[in-house]
């Protein structure tokens, strides 16, 4: 038993605690910066939502990991352009379901982040050595062949075949074993969420860990904030219970893009310019199914063990991707037998998707009247719909090119087959509504983003809230734009730095 | 008094429509009523039926009672929206009736051919909200269906024993919902860091719940 760390059974009463620092959330962002603090001596107490999890608590059937782990079971959408998201809600945030991929961001990218929006540090060349800080801590390299499994390859031989770049993703995981199961948590424990790498490291450090403690408030007076107040939440429910309040010197708000700006507009602190919960942006994916003559074994390897960079700077990125087969059938097609069909072509089948960048695409968050819960509303630009279908017809492209038999869209209004590349050309000379696709967008940001000008954002490049002496924002609504690749480093590199300079400061 | 002999026979045949006839709510269900239940039941078999190329149905699959688990896990507001989408399917041929004969009766009441072409009619239709109507009822099924360990065999996708690794993680958090003095592990039960295990396949064991 460590005294640093308290789970649900041990909330007996209401309570109150001191610190230096409170970090809110435990995700990539909030336990980087909780490591950062405490191994700079500093008094932190880390407060997460979620309970932690054991490899026994992760559940195989895909329907009741996401009721589980998943904000909201699993089941938000946004409205304006209906899109499942998921953010989740575990000790470890994000980093407990995903697939681990951990990609630096592309240098014109964040050089365009510098010129846009008024930032002077935010380089590549001013990350790497936090990008090379986190990588060293979790072991983050390009998965290996061993585990990739046979789907994860035939996206390198289509890429191969079509002169494509590709390369194995980089992924935080010491000791894969290609299970697959990423999205249901690690029953193997290699994966290196937070949960099981910079929590642990901060508590040795001295830090907190409280979990299961629903944060509702930020204390603020004039520019100054206080300390946080909240209930005990019973893992899996709503159900609130004993209050708690911490103050604190410096607050840290890292429960996610979507909670934190809740929590600001509850709280009516750091939202002078009304820029908090505006921008929302997702990096909206399309996936497609091939099927291969030969076996594909698809539930071995690395969930997401590939993929190509060929076409990030026109505004996609291209990868493999598994997951539960309960979630993805739901877009094969057909009913009844039709469909026992095509469930009995998954065991030669490979699924890939395509991710886009959509700068036009923008939304906002708010608190809703009850409750934690945020109020999403996002809308598709037709510009960044004709990016998706160009990502479509890729994906569609290489499943031929690695020697497909037949490629599954999953877009209504297109065949639910194409049997030939010739066929699939329609993709590119037919005209699209939003609505035609099954849209998901797990990566989030900008919510409360970066900016060196007060009036266009929430926080500094340092995470700092520029209306607040002490209050910071550590997750993906800082970034203020999309990464163009996957989020998770970019944010643990600027937690770093943000976990650095409140260390320097307090 | 035409106008209320108008009123109670609409009641009646409202009543009728909505709660009579359904069987009685099986056992081991506890969150969703008996006509939700039925519901599901006749869209499982609908959608999964007897035989194919797959051979579990809907039923042998246990897809109601995976689908009452599924509701009860969630939190108020999705149960309430996941229970209308339920009432949704089963009422709905009163707008969108199925083809043939006597359309318009309550999903369940349909026959076989009538609950397919209706269901197809959902999954194609140019109205963007039935459509997702639709992929909503189809994902609370298929996610039960996929969830069952004769489906997964078959398909070879069953999940595979996973030998326990103990971390530092391991020494910190209970279970979920247990206290910390529920931690079985000690320092000595500590995996040595870079153990090689070797990559799953096809050849290993399968998951004990799955076999």
């Amino acid at each position: 038993m460590n005294a640093g760390v308290r789970v649900f059974a041990e909330y007996h009463r209401d309570f109150e605690d001191v610190c230096d620092v409170v970090v809110v959330g435990s995700g990539p962002g909030g336990a980087v910066v909780a490591y950062e603090l405490a191994r700079a001596g500093k008094d932190v107490v880390l407060v997460e939502e979620g309970p932690p999890f054991t490899p026994e608590d992760f559940e195989l059937d895909g329907a009741l990991s996401m009721a589980r782990t998943m904000r909201e079971g699993g089941l938000r959408t946004t409205r304006g352009t209906i899109m499942a998201t998921m953010q989740a809600n575990a000790l470890g945030g994000g980093s407990l379901v995903n697939s681990a991929i951990c990609v630096r961001a592309p240098e014109f990218t964040l050089d365009g982040w510098c010129d846009e929006f008024g930032l002077e540090a935010s380089t590549r060349a001013d990350l790497d050595p936090h990008y090379q800080a986190i990588e060293d801590f979790l072991g983050i390299a390009p998965t290996p062949d061993d585990v990739q499994g046979p789907r994860n390859l035939l996206f390198r031989e289509a890429c191969d075949a079509l002169g494509y770049s590709s390369e194995p993703i980089a992924r935080n995981v010491r000791g894969c074993v290609g299970s697959g199961e990423c999205f249901n948590g690690c029953r193997a424990r290699a994966k290196q969420s937070t949960d099981v790498s910079y929590v642990p490291a901060a508590i040795e450090a001295g830090a907190r860990v409280y979990t299961s403690l629903q944060v509702q408030n930020v204390l603020a007076s004039g520019s100054r904030v206080w300390g946080v107040t909240g209930r005990v939440v019973r893992p899996f429910t709503e159900e609130l219970g004993h209050r708690f309040r911490i103050q604190a010197k410096v607050v840290v708000l890292a429960a996610g893009c979507m909670a934190t700006p809740v929590l600001l507009q509850r709280s009516g602190v750091a939202n002078g310019s009304g820029q908090v919960g505006e921008n929302l942006q997702f990096h909206p994916g399309v996936a497609a199914m091939g099927v291969f003559p030969r076996e594909t074994q698809p539930q071995f390897g690395a969930t997401q063990g590939y993929q190509s960079l060929e076409f990030v700077r026109d505004g996609y990125k291209l990868e493999t991707l598994w997951a539960p087969p309960g979630v993805f059938a739901v877009r094969l097609p057909g009913l009844g037998f039709d469909l026992k069909r095509s469930l009995s072509m998954i065991p030669h089948a490979a699924i890939w998707d395509a991710i886009a960048t959509c700068n036009r695409s923008k939304g906002r968050v708010r608190a809703r009247r009850w409750g934690m819960d945020p109020s999403l509303r996002w809308r598709l630009d037709p510009k960044d719909l004709t990016i998706l279908v160009e990502g479509l017809w890729r994906l569609v492209e290489l499943f031929f090119a690695a020697g497909a038999t037949r490629v599954l869209p999953g877009v209504h209004g297109l065949p639910e087959e194409f049997r030939s590349l010739d066929e699939a050309r329609r993709i590119r000379s037919r005209e699209f509504r939003e609505t035609d696709f099954t849209l998901a967008g797990n990566h989030v940001f900008s919510t409360t983003r970066m900016h060196g000008d007060g009036r266009f954002g929430v926080v500094d490049e340092f995470g700092r809230c520029h209306e607040t002496d002490n209050l910071y924002i550590a997750d993906t609504g800082v970034l203020p734009r999309s990464p163009s690749v996957n989020p998770m480093l970019t944010l643990m590199a600027l937690a770093r730095r943000t976990g650095r300079q409140i260390a320097a400061r307090v | 008094m035409l106008g209320w002999i108008v009123v109670v026979a609409l009641a009646g045949l409202g009543f009728r429509r909505f709660s009579l006839g359904y069987p009685a709510r099986p056992v081991g269900a506890s969150t969703l009523g008996a006509r939700e239940i039925h519901t599901v039941r006749i869209a499982g078999r609908t959608i999964y039926p007897e035989g194919g190329a797959i051979a579990a149905s809907a039923d042998r699959a246990g897809l109601a009672l995976h689908a009452d688990r599924f509701v009860g896990a969630q939190t108020g507001k999705n149960r309430i929206l996941m229970r209308l989408l339920l009432v949704a399917i089963e009422h709905a041929t009163l707008v969108f009736p199925a083809p043939g004969p006597r359309g318009w009766r309550r999903f369940t009441a349909l026959e076989p051919d009538q609950r397919l072409a209706y269901l197809d009619a959902w999954r194609h239709s140019e109205l963007p909200a039935r459509r997702l109507v639709f992929v909503s009822l189809r994902a609370i099924l298929t996610m039960g269906y996929f969830a069952n360990p004769e489906v997964l065999r078959s398909l070879g996708l069953a999940p595979r024993e996973i030998p326990r690794v103990v971390t530092e993680a391991d020494l910190l958090w209970p279970a979920v919902g247990e206290h910390p003095q529920s931690i079985r592990f000690t320092r000595g039960d500590l995996t040595p860091p870079g153990d090689a295990r070797a990559p799953l396949g096809p050849t290993g064991t399968i998951h004990p719940d799955y076999r």
